[in-house]
């Protein structure tokens, strides 16, 4: 057990140093030198959830900050406020915000980066992918985001290189301590993902796994697949996963930009199905671990995105959602504005 | 339990099958060009643009649309950003720096 104990650190520290030591110097690519970047997300949307219509402005500023031909930190919050009419009919504001992540990146080598700090929890591909807010396809989040928590603080390993000139392979591997602090939160977990990308058939497949440290010592698994056909603009993702405690579940997304007709370039029409399976253990063992006893559930969602010019996006979709003795109608409309620039006067112009 | 083996079971047969049917085929994808230098030919430029699109079109449009191109010490930022994030490889972060930086 001690010899158990004492080797995973050692472990991890040989293969760092092995990568590091057998792998190219890195250099910069192209010879730009980057300069610091403030961006992010902002956006206004509408839900209108089994009747009950909520007003939701939200915030999402990143900081990059490259430094040499190595490190980058990146820090990433967010604000939202949550209006909706209370039982007096009078509007009631709730605010809610975060830090996403502040990791500081170290390029090791063309396999290897090595992450330190609070960063997105690596499981399945949702949470690091496409949960931006400009890039989602549909404002709803998949009902399977629940079984792993979205951020973790500690440290992580993290690359893609190609195997061959047909496949790529990315990985990462990580371990969280757990933090209580509501800005910060994390769990005490280890886990990772792999993936394997085929670039000429634009496909990939990969995995997840996550096991907790804590409370119930629970396991999580998953499996993903991305598939953009080359003849068509359709984009097809989809995620499986399973939790030994929180239930399981899978969402299909597919969408697809209508350039192929005149005008249509700046529409894509989305579309996706997704089933939860609630927790098959007792609500009692649940609740011991203050683990939500969710339903089992299923939902529906289409949704249309319009490209504006800029980086500004228009956004509607319908859904609705079955879950035992409910039935919900979930509409969303808003806007969402993607803004990129230099983080100080006098720079990255040229 | 029995539904999660199943899944887990297809998608590694599945996978297994992709790798297998995406090994080394003679001649199937060409060496690819090195970012091209200030002062290059012309079908060396060529070269490196097409590839640099095809990495832009497989990599980045998996997750989102095009974005607009920004001053080329911004997008350097943003490209070392996504190669952390999207965990792109270091030939495809190359490729696509110099097509978004053209």
């Amino acid at each position: 057990m001690l010899f158990q104990k004492n080797a995973a650190p050692a472990v991890c520290l040989a293969l760092v140093l092995a990568f590091c030591a057998a792998a190219d110097a890195q250099t910069d690519p192209n010879d730009v030198k980057p300069f610091p970047v403030f961006t992010g997300t902002t956006s206004y949307f509408t839900r209108v959830t089994g009747g009950v219509v909520q007003d939701s402005p939200s915030m999402s500023p990143l900081l990059l900050y490259p430094f040499g031909d190595k490190w980058l930190f990146e820090a990433k919050g967010s604000y939202s406020d949550t209006f909706a009419k209370n039982k007096s009919n009078a509007w009631e504001g709730t605010m809610s915000y975060g830090l996403g992540y502040a990791e500081i990146d170290y390029l090791a080598n063309r396999y290897l980066t090595v992450t330190a700090g609070r960063f997105t929890t690596p499981f399945g591909i949702y949470g690091e992918r496409y949960a931006p807010i400009w890039v989602r396809a549909l404002q709803t989040g998949p009902l399977i985001s629940s079984l792993a928590r979205g951020s973790s603080n500690g440290g992580m390993l993290r690359g893609g290189f190609s195997v061959n000139p047909e496949i790529d392979f990315n990985y990462a591997v990580y371990f969280s301590a757990a933090v209580t602090n509501h800005v910060v939160t994390s769990d005490r977990t280890s886990g990772g993902r792999f993936g394997v990308f085929f670039p000429q058939e634009r496909l990939e497949l990969g995995a997840s796994f996550q096991k907790s440290f804590q409370q119930e010592h629970s396991r999580a698994e998953g499996v993903h697949a991305v598939w953009q056909p080359n003849a068509i603009p359709l984009s097809l993702r989809s995620e499986y996963q399973w939790s030994e405690w929180r239930g399981s579940g899978f969402w299909v997304e597919g969408a697809y930009r209508l350039s192929q007709i005149p005008h249509g370039r700046p529409i894509e029409v989305v579309g996706r199905g997704q089933k939860f399976y609630a927790s098959r253990l007792k609500p009692a063992a649940l609740t011991k671990f203050g683990i939500a006893n969710m339903k089992d559930t299923q939902q529906a969602d289409v949704g249309l995105n319009y490209y504006l010019p800029n980086d500004v996006r228009v956004s509607g979709s319908y859904g609705r959602q079955f879950g035992i003795n409910k039935d919900t109608h979930l509409w969303t409309v808003g806007l969402t504005y993607r803004f990129v620039m230099p983080a100080f006067p006098g720079g990255g112009t040229r | 339990m029995k539904t999660k083996f199943a899944i887990v079971t297809l998608f590694l047969t599945l996978t297994m099958g992709a790798v297998v049917s995406a090994a080394p085929k003679s001649g199937a994808r060409k060496d690819t060009p090195p970012a091209a230098k200030p002062g290059a030919d012309n079908s060396t430029v060529q070269d490196t643009r097409l590839e640099g699109e095809l990495r832009f079109r497989a990599n980045c449009g998996r997750c989102h649309a095009a974005p607009r191109k920004f001053p080329p010490r911004l997008m350097a930022t943003v490209v070392r950003h996504m190669r952390v994030r999207a965990t792109l490889t270091d030939e495809d972060t190359r490729l696509i720096l110099s097509y978004m930086t053209e």
